[in-house]
Parts: C-alpha cells; structure tokens; sequence
C-alpha cells in the first residue's frame, strides 16, 4: 500500500535524522526532525516515530547539556572531581542514548513500535 | 548437532572456561594488590600475577576460538572435520602446554625460568603478553599451525561459505602475525614498533574477523535470517574493520620515538574503528528484529545481541575516547587505557566465546536448548557480568581522569606513587564490582548443571 | 538493503580495501624505519645497553612500570627515571639494590632481584639510553612520567 509505505520512510527516516542529531548533526537534525514531524500523519507509525526521536532528543539535552553543565557549575570548573563525573556521565550515558535511538532507528524499519522487552515481536 | 565430530568443540569449552575462572581469580588478587600492595608479596608478586591474568585471557580465548570453530566448519561445510584424531591430541598437547608455563611463571623467579627454558639461545621472553618461554611460543606455533591444517582442510574439501573463509582468514592471520612475537630486537624503538604488529593486528584487527565470522553464525542459526544478507553484512563489517585497523596500528606509535606523521594517520584511521563495531550493533539489532523463528534458546540471542553492545562500548566508545593524539598525549599509560582495555576485551571477545558456548553447548547434550531455569541463571549471570564489567570501567575510567589531572595535566604534577594512593577509593570499588563479577562468572557454571523444565520448541 | 549494494560489491571492497591498507601500512613501516636512526639513540645502544635490555626482560619490569607508556599501571613510568632521579645511573642502582626482600609493610612492594654490580650498570645505563630516545612533543608531559 502506498501510504503504508510513505509512513514507513518518514518514520525511517525520523529514527536516522534523531541518531544523526544524538550524534554528528545535533541541532540542524533537530530542526529537519522537526520539519519530519509536521508532515506525519496521526495515529500512525510514522508519527509514533518522530514523537519518539523528539522526546529522545529532548530528554538527552536535559540529560546530556543541562545537568553536565550542572555538575560543572556545582563542582567547579577547575576541580578534578568535576571532570571525573562529568566525563564518565557523558560518554556514558551518551552511549546509551546513541544505543537506544539505534535500535529504535533498526525498529522502525520493521514498521512495528517498541516493545517493552526486545525478544518479544 | 549435525555431524559428530562438532563434539570435539565441548573439550576446548570446558578448559576455556575453566582457564576464565583462573584469570579472574589473579584479576581480584591484582585488584587487591593496587590498595593492599605487599599482599602475597613476594611469594606472588604483582607482575608474576599479572601475567598470569593476561596469559590465561589469551589462551582460554584461544581455547574458545579454536572450540567454535571445531563446532562451526563441520557444519558450515557441511562434513566433518579433517582429522578429529589431531584435534583431541592438539587440546591436550596445548593445555599441557599451558598449563605448565603457568606453574612456571608461578613457581620460580622469572629470571630464572628464562635460564631454565634456554631464552638466551632466542631471547623472546619478557614483553606484556608475551611472556611464556620460548619453548612455549614454538608450542603454540605448531598447535596453532595443526589447527589451521584441520580447519583449512575441512573447508577445502567441503562447502566454502562466506563465514567459513572470513572464520579461517581471521585464524590464519592469527597465526602468522603471532610469529613477530619472535622478534625481539636490541633496539627499543623497533621492539616496540613490530610488538604491535602482533598485538594490534590480533586485536584490532585478525581476531575483529573471527569475532564477526562467530557472531554471523549464531545470528543465522537463532534468527534464520536469510544468509545472503547475513553474508552481505559480513563482509561489510570486516572491510571497514581493516580499512581502519591497518593504518589505524598508528594509534600505538604516537609516543614510542617514530616519525611525527603517526600523529596524523594513527588519529584520523583510528577514530575510525568504531564503525565496524557500530556496524555489528546495526547488524545484530536489525537481524533480530526481522528473525523468522524465535528460538527457544532466548540466552544465546541475548549473548550475541550483548556481545555487539558491548563491543561497540568497549573497543569503539572507550577506545574512541583516548585515540586522538591530543587526548593520549595526557592519558598514554593511564587507568583511562585499562577502563578501555578491560570492557573491549569483555565486550568483544570475552562475550562472542561465551556466546558460541551458550549456543551451541545445549546442542552438543542433545538438546534444542538449555531448561528454562537454566536459561533463567545464565541469563542472570549475563547481566551481573555485564554489568559488573560496565561498572569496573566507570570506575577506572574516574580513576584515570583523577590520575591524567593529577599526574599529567597539572602545571604542578605529583609523583605516580602519590597519585595512586589519591585514587585509592576507585579501587577498593573495582575490587568490589570485580568480586561481583566473579560471583556471575560462578552462577554462570552453575547454569550448566541446573535442573528444570524443557523449553517448549517453538518455530 | 538496497539491491543496488550487492554482496559481491561489499567483498570487493573487503579484498581491495584490505590490500590497499595493508600495502599502505608496509609501506608506512618501511619509511618509519628508515627515519628511525634521527631519533631512536641507536648511537648510544652499546653492548652493555643490550645486556641492560635483556635484563629488563627477563626480570619482567615492564609487569609492574611501564616504559614509554606501555606496561603495566602498578609502579612508575620508567622511560624517564633517569632525568628523574637527577640524571644519575647511581640513583637509579641504589633504588633497585636497596630493596627490601619482605617488601614495604602495605605498599606496593618491589622484589628484591639481588643482580650483581655489573648487572645494576647494564640496567641503569638501559634506562639512560632510553631517556634518550626522542619522543613525538618529547613524552612524557612531565617529569613525573
């Protein structure tokens, strides 16, 4: 079905563009996501993807900008200990983010949602 | 299973794992050496320890590559091995082997061992992870180049398929890059350059063909994905694992007295080599996602899915972190390269064995797969592995970061033995989450032998 | 997939890409040796220096330090010990002669090796010629290595 098919794309195309902003074009993929966005339709997979590259983008930012630069205010910029927590925190939780906006991307190429346990269908 | 001799595979898994058993046990000893530093000292000092640990990682991975690939080829071309005769006298010859250089490396000074094997007439010993005698480099030589025979054999006379040939180039080139650990100049310099040619061409390099060949296999059999594309993905992957990793040797030349140029390559190739592992995750993650079967071996495929994670973590995430020349300028030599070493060599290697193990020992009892509370242990044991693993990284990764600022970056750097005991709290923790993670290398055995309900066999 | 990207274009690239690296880092290798002599203090590598390496070897120093950065994390860089302790290869032989046998109580311990006067010169004088050795921004970022 053709409309089946263009959801497919856009919500493939929503999961690439979220990983591309969690990784090497944060900001100008934010913007493209969002340009994704409008064009989805309701209820459908397509959007249900976007949604999700949004929410994972935004959580990030909280996640990744706004409490690193917490740690770095509180703890001081020129205090070791700020760099130890702040530099393990990134790169870590960083990973995850890149890991669970991967297998989202994979997901959404399979046209179905996210499950609460990967080994379900 | 479909031909007999894959058993042989069930021998080289058992001393795989319980050569894994002895060097975590060193690896807590150690543990405990970095915050009480005279404990078993001298009777066992750090570095005979230490090489204890490195050299049994080695050959017990040895054992479990040479384990799956006896499981795999026969099946892969699709008749049994060669000669299971060799293979059986091969297990005994390198165990004893093993075995053996190990007692040596505890029961006697070092020097003293090296007088004992006749070093002097070529002297190899004496280099971080090569330390076994040279009488036992030659050892490993001929199981090595048996091994191959057989492998090599059994594909020719059967049906290449893509896994197979990746399988076999991998084993191959691990046992001809193994040979410039008989190289040992007088110059540092030189020393140091051709050491890599061992150690980086296997790590990052021979040894990522084998991982992949490994992994493609179990993902073919739990997922029944289509083996063309399967294949497709292989080659993929292996191409950029060499694309990057050759010239991405460089990473290791920053320091040691070579032209000012490996700056430059050994960075931009290097920063590279996460991609085949990120490849691997695409890969694992997309192949499940589309699998026509759901095989009732559920721990297998959280092994292979996990292996991929954590590979991509620990070599491409940790190993990105500090491959840029400006980074190692500071970090070279730091807790920052042991965080990273310790996950990549988990994640990667570690965890495809344990993979292969987990698939196909079932298979060699006779079964579709392991008793539900079976599975429910090993896949208990997988995340307290896992995550204890994760854990000790973090930690070394904070140790490191204290140590580089303290050591290295300040304008006003403190002593190394200083710096260590300001870092003391990273270790004790380690020590904790390496204990934990013994104790999930324990529950891991144990699910061998657990009791329970067969798995219903669902297609 | 594409089918456009089939499985004989991703092993071709394999094959080629594999060769051409390869070819590229022998070739890399053979200009890094021919540039070696500028930098690697073969001029001061003496037969004493040798004997000073083989030392080093097989009493597995590199099991606790590191030497260049690469070794061990348990006991100090040694590459440059010997700007260190003052530039002194008498400094360097006490510290390894005067070791105590049963260790520090609590610290990490170094073993007593209990190597002759000749054998302390030739390992102390291994030190030195490493010193020497010049690094890429002249590593380690400082003296404590």
């Amino acid at each position: 079905m053709g409309s089946n098919e263009n959801q497919l794309k856009k919500a493939s195309q929503a999961s690439l563009v979220s990983l591309l902003n969690l990784t090497f074009f944060p900001v100008i993929s934010f913007i493209l996501l969002l340009i994704i966005y409008n064009k989805t339709t309701t209820e459908n997979i397509d959007r249900y993807y976007a949604v999700i590259g949004i929410k994972t983008n935004l959580i990030a930012a909280v996640a990744l900008i706004l409490v690193t630069a917490l740690m770095i205010l509180l703890g001081g910029f020129d205090s070791p200990w700020t760099w130890v927590y702040v530099i393990s925190y990134f790169v870590f939780v960083h990973a995850l983010f890149i890991l669970f906006a991967t297998w989202t991307m994979v997901r959404s190429w399979t046209g179905k949602k996210l499950t609460k346990s990967f080994l379900s269908k | 299973m479909k031909y007999e001799s894959q058993g042989i595979a069930k021998l080289y898994f058992i001393a795989a794992i319980a050569l894994f058993v002895g060097q975590i046990l060193f690896g807590v000893t150690m543990g405990l050496q970095y915050v009480m530093g005279d404990f078993l000292f001298p009777e066992i000092p750090f570095n005979v320890a230490r090489m204890v640990h490195t050299n049994l990682l080695i050959v017990w991975l040895l054992f479990g590559f040479m384990g799956s690939a006896y499981y795999l080829v026969p099946e892969e071309a699709e008749r049994e091995l060669y000669s299971p005769i060799l293979a059986k006298v091969m297990f005994w010859i390198f165990l004893v082997a093993g075995a053996l250089t190990i007692l040596g490396y505890l029961l006697v000074p070092y020097a003293r061992l090296a007088e004992l094997t006749m070093n002097d007439l070529l002297p190899t010993m004496g280099r971080e992870f090569l330390e076994q005698p040279t009488i036992t480099k030659i050892g490993i030589v001929i199981v090595a180049l048996a091994f191959v025979f057989n492998i090599g054999m059994t594909i020719l006379q059967g049906r290449k398929t893509v896994i197979n040939v990746v399988l076999l180039t991998g084993l191959v080139g691990l046992a001809v890059f193994f040979l410039f650990s008989f190289y040992n100049p007088h110059n540092l310099v030189l020393d140091k350059y051709f050491w890599w040619f061992v150690v980086h061409l296997w790590v990052e390099g021979v040894w990522e063909l084998i991982m992949a060949s490994l992994l493609a296999y179990v993902l073919i059999k739990v997922t029944g994905v289509d083996r063309e594309v399967i294949e497709k993905w292989l080659y993929i992957i292996i191409a950029m694992a060499l694309i990057s990793g050759l010239v991405g040797t460089g990473h290791h030349f920053f320091w040691i007295g070579t032209a000012d140029y490996w700056q430059w390559f050994g960075s931009i190739f290097s920063a590279l080599e996460p991609i085949p592992f990120f490849m691997m995750t695409l890969f694992a993650f997309n192949v499940v996602n589309k699998r026509r079967r759901d095989h009732p071996n559920k721990a297998a495929v959280l092994w292979a899915l996990g292996t991929a994670v954590m590979a991509f973590l620990g070599a491409g995430v940790w190993g990105f972190l500090h491959t840029l020349a400006p980074v190692n300028f500071y970090t070279h030599g730091t807790q920052i390269t042991a965080a990273h070493g310790h996950m990549a060599f988990y994640g990667a290697y570690v965890m495809v064995v344990l993979t292969m193990i987990s698939y196909s020992m079932p298979l060699m009892r006779g079964q579709k797969a392991a008793n539900v509370n079976a599975q429910k242990h090993e896949i208990r044991s997988f995340w307290i592995m896992t995550l204890s693993m994760v854990a000790i990284t973090l930690l070394l990764t904070g140790a490191g970061i204290m140590q580089v600022y303290l050591q290295r970056y300040s304008a006003d750097p403190l002593p190394f033995m200083v710096v260590q005991d300001r870092l003391a709290h990273f270790y004790w923790a380690r020590e904790v989450a390496g204990l934990a993670f013994l104790s999930g290398l324990f529950l891991y055995i144990y699910s061998f032998f657990a009791k329970g309900p067969e798995v219903a066999d669902v297609e | 997939m594409r089918e456009t990207f089939t499985k004989g274009m991703a092993r071709n690239i394999y094959y080629g890409g594999g060769i051409f690296f390869f070819l590229v880092l022998i070739g890399l290798t053979v200009d890094t040796v021919n540039r070696l002599p500028a930098t690697d203090n073969r001029e001061n590598l003496s037969e004493q220096v040798i004997a000073g390496k083989r030392l080093w070897e097989v009493n597995n120093c590199i099991g606790c330090h590191s030497l260049l950065g690469e070794g061990a994390y348990f006991a100090p860089e040694l590459a440059n010990v010997y700007t260190r302790f003052g530039e002194s290869t008498e400094a360097i032989k006490a510290f390894i002669k005067y070791r105590p046998v049963d260790g520090v109580e609590g610290r990490r311990s170094m073993p007593q090796f209990n190597l002759t006067d000749e054998e302390l010169e030739e390992l102390a004088q291994f030190l030195k010629y490493v010193d020497g050795i010049k690094t890429a921004r002249n590593w380690p970022p400082n003296i404590q290595g």
